[in-house]
């Protein structure tokens, strides 16, 4: 059954890959299921039991998961993109009604919970996460009693460069800015992304990723705006093709887009010894969902091991699901890899995205001066 | 006193006003209120992430009233002025010698508008293959504008050329070259013809596409996001990045207000010309 057949395909989070083929390095073959005691997604074959839609950042899936989901559940996947969780909200708040999936950013659940644009998530239809998920994922922060969402994956937000374009071997935010301010201005991207941005200059400079404090948001603020003009562009969608090309040497972004291009040429991905963020994506589903019970099916099926297994070997984030059941079934090479799923004192000095009302006002108002300069 | 009926005057067929009405009910349904929703927003409050109280100040407004959106205002100024002058430039000889010269009119004007019949997002993209500076002619400039400010203003110019070459060529076209052969006849120089007689005829197109150009440009939110790298503020992307990235609607809409307010003023300037530019023509 080639199903079980993993390959690692360069893919990211939230980038579009634009002709790029598959690099395609074979790592895990054909490796028996179940053996850990792992509940898999039923394979029950249904004729046509509706349709799905996904509402998902780009490339965020294996595109090999659509047809195994389908086959296995009769369920067809409509799909529709979106390039930031602001993005997202933006859609549903103006009243984007009729999708059936999202997977926003933990921040974000806690905002659209708030906002009563979500429906509750029906834990006994999900027999397959309640089996297999990592207990770490279950009650977190921004929504403790598990009632809006399912963790997807999770990750970081930090730098990657070219090995062979940039010989400096750069370990912090310091180095990050000076190099760009200086040998390699011009060749560096930062993410269109505002709190990422600007958190990672408040981390730099020694502040809390989430401050609302004015004086120290403003000595961030300088730091971007010193920053500016030596910049490429402000992209969350273009990097990595950049990057490959050798367009670019350096860019802010997400750990996944980092590895996704290591596969292919040399780089490296680094997480700041400052520190920086700590990212979860869930799975929600929107109220004016159309099919819910899809969106169940979808969350159960991708939670099986060797299912999960294709999603990480393909979108190298971190995966939700207890380490035991991956290990056999998801490459080493992934499993063991500090980028993917990093050490826990590297994971100690991140930290999540918990701004407030009055801090993401504030931000704004400095993204605008940044994007003025 | 004023003549009855208008300045057609008398005699003109009547026709009934109802003809009017599916139009203005569009108008009325989907721009007048939409309208009204982002005046009612550029007066309200940000509340939380994303609520909305409904207020009557001018809070907005004030907060607009700072060099960050000064600078941007002029930026999106300095662009549509560049853009409506470069087109002009560059379309009004064309335009002149499509109307006057030549022979393949149809054709030409068909090429002129081919570049419609594909989304202006898939020829954004295509230009960003052109400027790439892997790209042949600007690898062997060694020029490099990918992203850049002249990467703006280049897929400016190439997008609003037919916006601007259209009206002029329906202007030029209608003009009675044996009045500029008249002109000739009785003593004006090529030049003094051109400027006493083509140019004031041809001014109705110059205006229309002038306004076709500027208008649309002050709100240009595609060409500074993909060509020029999303890095530069514009008030068409700073409107995008209240609504969207940041939630400000109100903000976003009292942006939206002062655009479309400069607009209206730069609208009734234009018409004050045109109808100099009619009666100069009788």
């Amino acid at each position: 059954m080639n199903e079980h057949e993993i390959e690692d395909v360069p893919g990211g989070r939230r980038t579009d890959r634009k002709g790029f083929v598959a690099g395609a390095v074979a790592t895990v073959a054909a490796i028996g299921l179940g053996r850990f005691g792992a509940v898999d997604a039923l394979a029950a074959s249904e004729a046509d039991a509706g349709e799905l839609f996904y509402y998902n950042w780009a490339d965020y899936v294996n595109p090999k998961t659509y047809p195994a989901f389908t086959k296995a559940t009769g369920i067809k996947v409509k799909k529709d993109y979106y390039v930031s969780n602001e993005a997202l909200l933006a859609k549903l708040k103006g009243g984007a009604r009729g999708y059936d999936l999202i997977v926003p950013t933990g921040y974000m659940v806690s905002i659209l919970s708030q906002e009563k644009l979500l429906q509750p998530i029906q834990w006994s239809k999900l027999p397959a996460v309640k089996a297999n998920i990592n207990p770490k994922f279950r009650h977190l922060p921004f929504d403790r009693n598990d009632r809006f969402s399912v963790a997807k994956d999770w990750g970081t937000t930090g730098y990657m460069y070219r090995t062979d374009l940039v010989k400096e071997r750069p370990k912090t935010w310091r180095e990050f800015v000076n190099l760009t301010k200086g040998k390699y201005s011009g060749k560096v991207t930062v993410l269109d992304g505002i709190p990422e941005v600007i958190g990672s200059m408040l981390v730099m400079l020694g502040y809390s990723y989430n401050t609302d404090n004015a004086s120290q948001l403003d000595k961030a603020k300088q730091e971007l705006i010193a920053l500016k003009p030596h910049l490429r562009a402000i992209t969350s969608t273009e990097y990595k093709q950049m990057l490959i090309a050798g367009k670019i040497v350096m860019a802010l972004g997400w750990n996944g887009d980092g590895l996704a291009v290591a596969a292919k040429k040399p780089a490296a991905y680094v997480i700041p010894r400052e520190g920086g963020e700590f990212w979860v994506d869930s799975y929600a589903i929107p109220v004016g969902a159309k099919n819910p019970d899809a969106a169940h099916k979808w969350i159960n099926y991708v939670y099986g091991a060797r299912n999960n297994a294709v999603e990480t070997a393909y979108t190298y984030y971190g995966s939700p699901v207890r380490p035991a059941l991956l290990r056999g079934v998801l490459a080493k090479s992934i499993l063991g890899n500090p980028a993917i799923f990093p050490s826990a004192t590297v994971l100690a000095k991140l930290q999540a995205n918990q701004i407030t009302a009055r801090g993401t006002a504030l931000r704004n108002r400095i993204w605008t001066e940044f994007k003025n300069a | 006193m004023s003549t009855p009926g208008g300045r057609r005057g008398h005699g003109g067929p009547r026709y009934p006003a109802w003809l009017a009405l599916p139009a203005l009910g569009w108008y009325a349904a989907f721009f007048l209120a939409p309208l009204g929703f982002v005046a009612a927003y550029s007066f309200a409050e940000l509340s939380g992430f994303v609520g909305v109280d409904f207020a009557w100040n001018l809070e907005n407004y004030r907060y607009l009233w700072d060099p960050v959106y000064r600078d941007i205002f002029v930026r999106t100024l300095g662009l549509a002025s560049f853009g409506t002058a470069a087109t002009l430039l560059a379309g009004f000889p064309f335009a002149y010698w499509l109307a006057r010269y030549s022979r393949r009119r149809t054709l030409l004007l068909l090429l002129v508008i081919v570049p419609f019949w594909t989304s202006f997002l898939i020829r954004a993209y295509a230009w960003l293959i052109i400027l790439d500076p892997s790209f042949p002619l600007f690898r062997a400039l060694d020029v490099d504008l990918l992203y850049t400010t002249t990467a703006i203003y280049i897929g400016v110019v190439y997008n609003y050329l037919p916006l601007m070459v259209l009206p002029l060529y329906a202007a030029l076209e209608r003009i009675d070259w044996s009045l500029v052969e008249a002109a000739q006849d009785l003593g004006d120089g090529p030049l003094r013809a051109f400027r006493r007689v083509t140019l004031p005829l041809a001014l109705p197109g110059v205006v229309a596409g002038s306004l076709l150009v500027f208008i649309p440009l002050t709100g240009e939110y595609l060409i500074p996001a993909i060509l020029g790298g999303n890095k530069t503020a514009y008030t068409g992307t700073l409107i995008a990045q209240e609504f969207s990235e940041a939630h400000d609607w109100p903000l976003g809409s009292a942006i939206a207000m002062v655009v479309i307010g400069s607009m209206t003023v730069v609208l009734v300037a234009f018409s004050r010309i045109a109808a100099r530019g009619e009666v100069a023509n009788g």
